[in-house]
């Protein structure tokens, strides 16, 4: 049971993670600012949590960093998509649309 | 392949990788901070609600590393670097663990050497030969006599659960020109024995089925490798050349391939022929057709689908068959099938046994060793209590703690693996060095090879693990808070010193024992009473064969040699004998029939045989119960006469009287003249058997063994008279193999005494390891408690006062482990010497444990009473 479900919360951290970098490149705190607002406050990212996923992103190359200002002058690292991080955010997004609604057809299911 | 980049950054570049995770989660948490003041807080409240939320710096940045490409590897580095590190920090205590495992796991290796040299590849140079089976008639006595040449030809041709069998004896050979001949051992085969053990020659041919098919063929002989190294120097056209053996030109037709060396566990043989050259060779043998001549040896490989229990079933009843088609020489026999490095008889069973048994004692010495080493780990792990607490608390699992310790202890075992490795290297090949005593060729193929390194690899691996674990556990379960506040778990480790001082004392009571119980018995097959007297005799072995002398010949050159032999002066007896008792190849087991005793069943009462002259029994100093001895050589008019035994009087006469009672013995009749004490015939510790002496008179040979008796001391002086004697009468006759009864009796302890060697040896060592290792304990018991026996000598307690605790509180736990084992050798001694206790080695062993153990505790004890309380308290 746990492994199956750290699988489903990584995979649903990747695919967030993905999603609010699509406009434009943004540092941590925002990122995880960004999916508070996006998933309406249902997902609070931990920094124990988003660190280790950015990590392991930018090492399977889906995400490039580099040192930027921040609106309030200060230095930040900002990630933003690459173009096997666009592929993957497709792949997932239509493997997450497809588990969402098998669910929803199997939670509806009488 | 993507990660390749990450990972060589990660683990090449890591200071800079770090540095920027260090930059990148502090703007992260100056970011937060910005924002929460953002919202109204302060800048005071504002950053302790940033660290808050952020969970902690150095947390996050180990979430990261853990989440890192190539995590495992770099841990691993980290961890063999602090090991290292660790080890430097203690040099003593690391050189000590190392050390002693070193010793544990050579001599283990040692053992496994000898093991897989006379167990798993007991013929070296054919394959699969822990796997040979020996095909073995039982005589209802509980003895092993062998298979005759018609039996085995019966045997070969009805067995079908083995692919096939082969005979094969054992026979010394006088090779050279008449005079110069010297003795040689070789072995005489069934035609099929190369073909059967699957060798390719390593000149020419070996022997083939044809060659051995009938009597009167080719005489053709192969010879080992060594053989013609050594007295060809290899050269390749040795194939085609004449070799005199016992006085027979023999054409060599090949070379045996280059490690083999015969089918007789041990035994280096130079020379094979085949079986049917039996009547050239040995004049006058009638060996090809004697069914009661069992001197052969059968062995085989089973079919690929026959189990061993069928092949036994169906040797058994072949057996049987046999016995009911000639009951005379076959009858009450049962047939075994054994693996053929488990021999029925003779040295090398016992060499077998003993070796398991001493691997077994090994592994239990290891077992003390990392008892040992456990304990000095654990000693080490509670003074590092507070650095692995630090650990613990800034964010270390416990799964990584155990991984640290974990590094340490197999480093250290690996390092003891490396070194027991080189002693395997040195005990191998000091052991295989024997010492040759005259021309009984005994040779080991033992050495370490893959088999050896591998084992010596896994059992460094496994201590590591044995004595690792305990520590590492215990470590790794530590309350960061309690220790850090100082609250010392000394709890934990107290307790598993103690039952491992407790084990130890037990392991080594076990192993001591054992070790002297062993070594007692070997001195005690040198120093039992074996019936006659063995100090003072000198032996020497002559053969007439070749000189086509006949039975009248034979008898004038006995008589007058020992006339001649009993006229030197300081002679007081001698004699000549078909056979020496405890000889490796034992005496010939006869059946006769006592007139006047019907035997039990159909089949007829059995005996050894031996055939000696006149003053036989006075030269070996075996008393007379009855009658008197043999009457002179010469005499022409006396009927055949036998003496026998007191077993075979009590066996086969019963209570009447054996005086002048026939005998009836391979077809003839001899009258009983006299009755002599049982001795000793084939091993130590036999049973009591039956036996007849022929006189050399009735049944003269053409061989014989002189017995010559002599102030003891002196009859070592005697050997060259003896060979002048023989010359003076037959100037191309030579004497073989002249030696001490003494000698001949050591030559066959000779594989007993190995094991007793070993143990000699390992004895003390043990004795050390178990002194180190209550040390270790008692040590590191004492640091912990430095401030406890500071408050009491400052209170007022005498050093003598604590001292005589701490060595108490030991020899308490040590007496109860020595008990243990006391009760488990007790069980041991039970199964091994059947019931005799040895009270010297059951006393002597404990009080020297208990000595030992007392002066292991006492030196750091007198330490601990020496402390200065103000010192010490000032530590705390």
């Amino acid at each position: 049971m746990p492994s199956s479900s750290v699988n489903l919360l990584q995979g649903t951290l990747d695919l967030l993670i993905l999603k609010s970098l699509v406009l434009e490149p943004m540092h941590g705190l925002a990122i995880s600012r960004r999916i508070e607002q996006i998933t309406a406050g249902t997902f609070q990212v931990k920094p124990g949590s988003l660190f280790p996923a950015l990590h392991r992103m930018e090492e399977a190359g889906w995400l490039a960093s580099s040192w930027g200002e921040s609106e309030n002058n200060r230095r930040a690292k900002y990630y933003q998509l690459t173009k096997a991080g666009r592929r993957q955010l497709e792949v997932e997004a239509a493997q997450w649309s497809r588990i969402s609604v098998a669910m929803a057809r199997a939670l509806e299911a009488s | 392949m993507r990660r390749l980049g990450p990972l060589w950054r990660n683990l090449f570049r890591k200071k800079q990788v770090d540095a920027d995770l260090d930059a990148e989660v502090r703007s992260y948490l100056d970011l937060l901070q910005d924002e929460k003041a953002h919202r109204g807080s302060d800048a005071h409240s504002a950053r302790r609600e940033a660290l808050l939320e952020l969970g902690g710096i150095e947390q996050v940045k180990e979430s990261v590393r853990d989440a890192r490409a190539g995590r495992l590897l770099e841990s691993m580095a980290a961890d063999l670097r602090h090991a290292w590190r660790t080890f430097r920090k203690i040099p003593l205590t690391a050189a000590v663990i190392a050390g002693s495992l070193g010793v544990g796991i050579g001599v283990n290796t040692t053992v496994f050497s000898w093991i897989q040299a006379v167990i798993f590849e007991p013929l070296p140079g054919v394959a699969r030969s822990g796997d040979l089976q020996r095909v073995e008639p039982r005589a209802d006595t509980g003895s092993y006599p062998g298979v005759s040449w018609p039996d085995y030809q019966d045997l070969q041709r009805s067995l079908k659960s083995f692919r096939d069998v082969f005979a094969v004896r054992m026979v010394p050979f006088y090779v050279g020109e008449t005079g110069r001949t010297e003795r040689i051992t070789g072995q005489m085969v069934s035609g099929n024995y190369f073909s059967v053990l699957g060798l390719s020659p390593a000149q020419g041919r070996l022997i083939q089925p044809e060659d051995g098919a009938r009597v009167g063929a080719a005489p053709v002989v192969v010879i080992s490798y060594e053989f013609w190294q050594q007295r060809f120097r290899g050269s390749p056209d040795v194939v085609g050349h004449n070799l005199r053996v016992n006085d027979r030109p023999l054409t060599i037709i090949g070379v045996a391939p280059p490690r083999f060396q015969g089918t007789d566990l041990g035994l280096n043989v130079s020379l094979w022929t085949p079986a049917t050259l039996a009547p050239l060779l040995l004049t006058g043998t009638t060996e090809l057709a004697d069914r009661s001549q069992r001197g052969y040896n059968v062995m085989g490989w089973l079919a690929p689908e026959a189990s061993r229990a069928a092949a036994e079933s169906e040797l058994d009843r072949t057996i049987r068959q046999l016995g009911q088609l000639y009951p005379e020489t076959n009858g009450r026999m049962r047939g075994e099938v054994m693996p053929f490095w488990r021999p029925p008889n003779g040295p090398q069973r016992m060499l077998a046994r003993s070796l398991g048994l001493m691997q077994g004692l090994m592994f239990l010495l290891l077992l003390a060793v990392c008892g040992n080493a456990a304990n000095l780990m654990l000693a080490r792990s509670s003074r590092r209590q507070r650095e692995i607490g630090i650990r613990l608390a800034i964010g270390a699992g416990p799964g990584r703690i155990i991984r640290l310790v974990l590094t340490e202890n197999l480093l250290l075992a690996l390092l003891g693996a490396g070194l027991g490795w080189l002693v395997a290297i040195w005990g191998t090949d000091a052991l295989r060095v024997v010492p040759m005593i005259s021309t009984f060729p005994i040779r080991f193929q033992t050495r370490v090879g893959l088999s050896g390194s591998v084992f010596t690899m896994a059992l460094g691996l496994l201590c590591g693990l044995i004595f690792g674990v305990s520590p590492a556990v215990a470590l790794a379960r530590l309350d960061p808070q309690s220790v850090l506040h100082g609250l010392s778990g000394a709890g934990f480790r107290s307790r598993l010193g103690r039952a491992l001082i407790g084990t130890q004392a037990a392991l080594a009571i076990v192993v001591l024992i054992s070790a002297a119980l062993f070594f007692r018995s070997f001195r005690e097959t040198q120093n039992a009473d074996p019936g006659f007297v063995r100090d003072g005799l000198l032996l020497a072995n002559y053969n007439l064969t070749g000189r086509g002398g006949d039975g009248n010949a034979a008898r004038r050159f006995a008589a007058n040699l020992l006339e001649r032999v009993r006229a030197l002066p300081g002679v007081q007896g001698a004699a000549i004998a078909g056979s020496v008792p405890l000889d490796i190849h034992g005496m010939p087991l006869m059946s006769l029939q006592v007139k006047g005793h019907a035997p039990a069943e159909a089949a007829p009462d059995r005996g050894l045989m031996n055939t000696v002259t006149p003053g036989y029994f006075a030269t070996m100093k075996i008393p007379f119960r009855a009658g008197r001895d043999f009457t002179d050589l010469n005499d022409s008019d006396a009927p055949a006469q036998a003496i026998v035994n007191e077993e075979f009087v009590r066996r086969f006469v019963r209570s009447s009287q054996a005086i002048g009672r026939a005998v009836t013995a391979r077809g003839r009749s001899y009258l009983i003249v006299g009755v002599v004490r049982n001795s000793v015939y084939e091993a130590f510790g036999e049973p009591a058997i039956p036996m007849l002496y022929r006189s050399y008179r009735d049944a003269p040979r053409l061989g014989g063994e002189i017995h010559v008796r002599a102030r003891p001391g002196s009859e070592t002086l005697l050997g060259s008279d003896l060979r002048r004697i023989a010359r003076e009468l037959d100037p191309t006759l030579d004497l073989y193999d002249i030696r001490t009864m003494n000698e001949h009796i050591d030559r066959n302890a000779f594989l007993r005494s190995i094991p007793a060697r070993i143990f000699a040896v390992l004895g003390p060592l043990l004795l050390a390891l178990a002194a180190i290792g209550i040390y270790a304990v008692v040590a590191s018991s004492v640091a912990q408690r430095t401030g406890e026996i500071a408050v009491r000598l400052a209170l007022g307690a005498t050093a003598r006062h604590v001292i005589g605790q701490i060595v108490r509180e030991t020899l308490r736990v040590v007496s109860v482990g020595a008990l243990i084992g006391w009760l488990a050798s007790l069980l041991v001694d039970l199964h091994l010497a059947g019931g005799v206790i040895y009270l010297p080695v059951f006393v002597g062993v404990p009080a020297i444990l208990f000595m030992v153990a007392a002066l292991a505790c006492w030196l750091p004890a007198y330490r601990a009473g020496r402390t200065d309380p103000m010192i010490a308290l000032r530590q705390e």
